[in-house]
């Protein structure tokens, strides 16, 4: 009898089948976990999680808070950056026109001293915040500089509303660190000015609450609604050539009347009014 | 004992980079997944008996703040996993590039394979937009690397990693 031959075994790597057992369950477990009802244990832990990583949480809501301000500072920095090259190109062609102003001003002190009239000089002063408002009296302001600073009573006050100068007031009162402003609206305040287009003169009133006023206007004027108002040169206080405002409408309310009474916009509103420039020694008027 | 807490570190570390990331580029619509980057660099680096729990147990993390679906993100990772493993023959995952892409066509394949799963199983479609999947692989891709080094540094020379 012939020994049984033994069927040769297929040879088999040890090692195989274990290295496929840990992912194969893992992918059974996870399907399982899809495909079993686990809502209530699924909520308990989300719970218990929720309070493990808050700190968590926190530090990466902390990260990425961070990281979005960091964005937004470079965004800043980079208008900063643009806002300063403009700026600077501002300041070159400030330089131009400050140059050419002053060869505008030497031609014109020639021509005056040729034409031999009393030559207007350049304002002086000083800069001073408005330091304090009297609730009853909305346009009368205090300033933070006096006769300290070379602030004498019957000074021009002007100041900067839409990058555009204008008349603001008149210094009334002096102490040695404040100075009391009244402001173009006050009842009590009055100016000799001219109208642009023909340069009649008249006197501007301010009128409280109502629109402030140009009286004794001449009759025949020809006034538009716009036309722009100035100080005149036969003022007793005020340098010639300040933007006062614009011309809003004419009363035509007075019957009989001899002259025109004019309703002008101030360009310098009261209510505005933060920084003033007080125009020193008579705005060069002596 | 010290691997173990190197390890919990290293997830620790892995849910607040990937909640920090979600968080900064969601604003520009991407789905970033850092967390499946820290997975795929656990399995090039551990042994498979840690690299599988561990891939397994990043995805079950995703899973407990997901409302839909439970286990869709641990079976998605460890698909990863086995990919990983499976490569790691042919890939050295020492040099930047084959972990740049592997991670790049493994945060793209797992959201899509998400996304298979959620319709199969839920019959809901959470497929987060071509482009979104697209740029998140990518920006996940640009970070594999720190990752990879990271989970290197921690674990390279310890009793669970590959090359001891």
């Amino acid at each position: 009898m012939l020994p049984r031959k033994k069927s040769p075994k297929k040879h088999t790597e040890p090692g195989t089948k274990r290295r496929f057992i840990l992912p194969v369950s893992f992918l059974l477990l996870s399907f399982l976990l899809m495909i079993l009802p686990l809502e209530g244990f699924v909520s308990s832990v989300k719970a218990v999680l929720a309070y493990v990583f808050i700190p968590q949480v926190r530090l990466a809501h902390g990260t990425a808070k961070y990281a979005e301000d960091v964005s937004q500072t470079v965004r800043e920095l980079l208008d900063a950056h643009r806002e300063n090259r403009a700026l600077k190109q501002e300041i070159e062609m400030t330089k131009l026109l400050a140059s050419q102003a002053e060869s505008i001003l030497d031609e014109n002190g020639r021509l005056t001293e040729i034409l031999q009239l009393r030559p207007a000089r350049r304002w002086t002063g000083v800069w001073a915040k408005v330091a304090y408002r009297e609730p009853t009296q909305w346009n009368t302001v205090i300033i933070d500089k006096g006769s300290r600073d070379g602030i004498r009573e019957r000074s021009a006050v002007i100041s900067m509303e839409a990058g555009k100068e204008g008349l603001a007031g008149v210094v009334v009162e002096v102490t040695e660190n404040t100075a009391k402003v009244l402001l173009v609206r006050d009842e009590d305040f009055s100016a000799a000015v001219y109208l642009e287009r023909g340069q009649e003169e008249g006197l501007l009133v301010g009128s409280g609450m109502r629109p402030v006023r140009i009286k004794y206007i001449p009759l025949l004027t020809h006034v538009e609604k716009g036309d722009k108002v100035f100080t005149a040169a036969t003022s007793s206080i005020f340098p010639a050539g300040i933007l006062v405002g614009e011309v809003s409408g004419v009363r035509e309310d007075e019957s009989f009347q001899t002259a025109l009474t004019v309703n002008v916009e101030p360009q310098v509103h009261s209510s505005a009014v933060k920084e003033v420039f007080v125009i020193l020694g008579n705005g060069g008027r002596e | 004992m010290w691997s173990a807490v190197k390890l919990v570190f290293l997830f620790v570390l892995a849910t607040i980079v990937h909640w920090a990331f979600a968080s900064i580029f969601s604003y520009w619509g991407l789905s970033v997944n850092m967390i499946l980057a820290f997975a795929a660099a656990f399995c090039a680096v551990l042994k498979p008996a840690c690299g599988y729990p561990m891939a397994f147990l990043c995805g079950l993390f995703l899973d407990f703040f997901g409302t839909k679906l439970f286990g869709n993100n641990a079976f998605t990772f460890t698909v990863a996993a086995c990919v990983v493993y499976d490569l790691s023959g042919r890939f050295d995952f020492d040099a930047i590039p084959p972990q740049m892409v592997t991670v790049f066509g493994l945060t793209f394949l797992g959201g899509v394979l998400n996304s298979l799963l959620f319709w199969w199983f839920a019959s809901t479609d959470m497929w987060p937009g071509f482009w979104s999947l697209l740029g998140g692989s990518v920006v996940t891709a640009l970070f594999a690397p720190v990752v990879f080094w990271a989970v290197r540094r921690v674990m390279g020379k310890c009793v669970l990693s590959r090359q001891v």
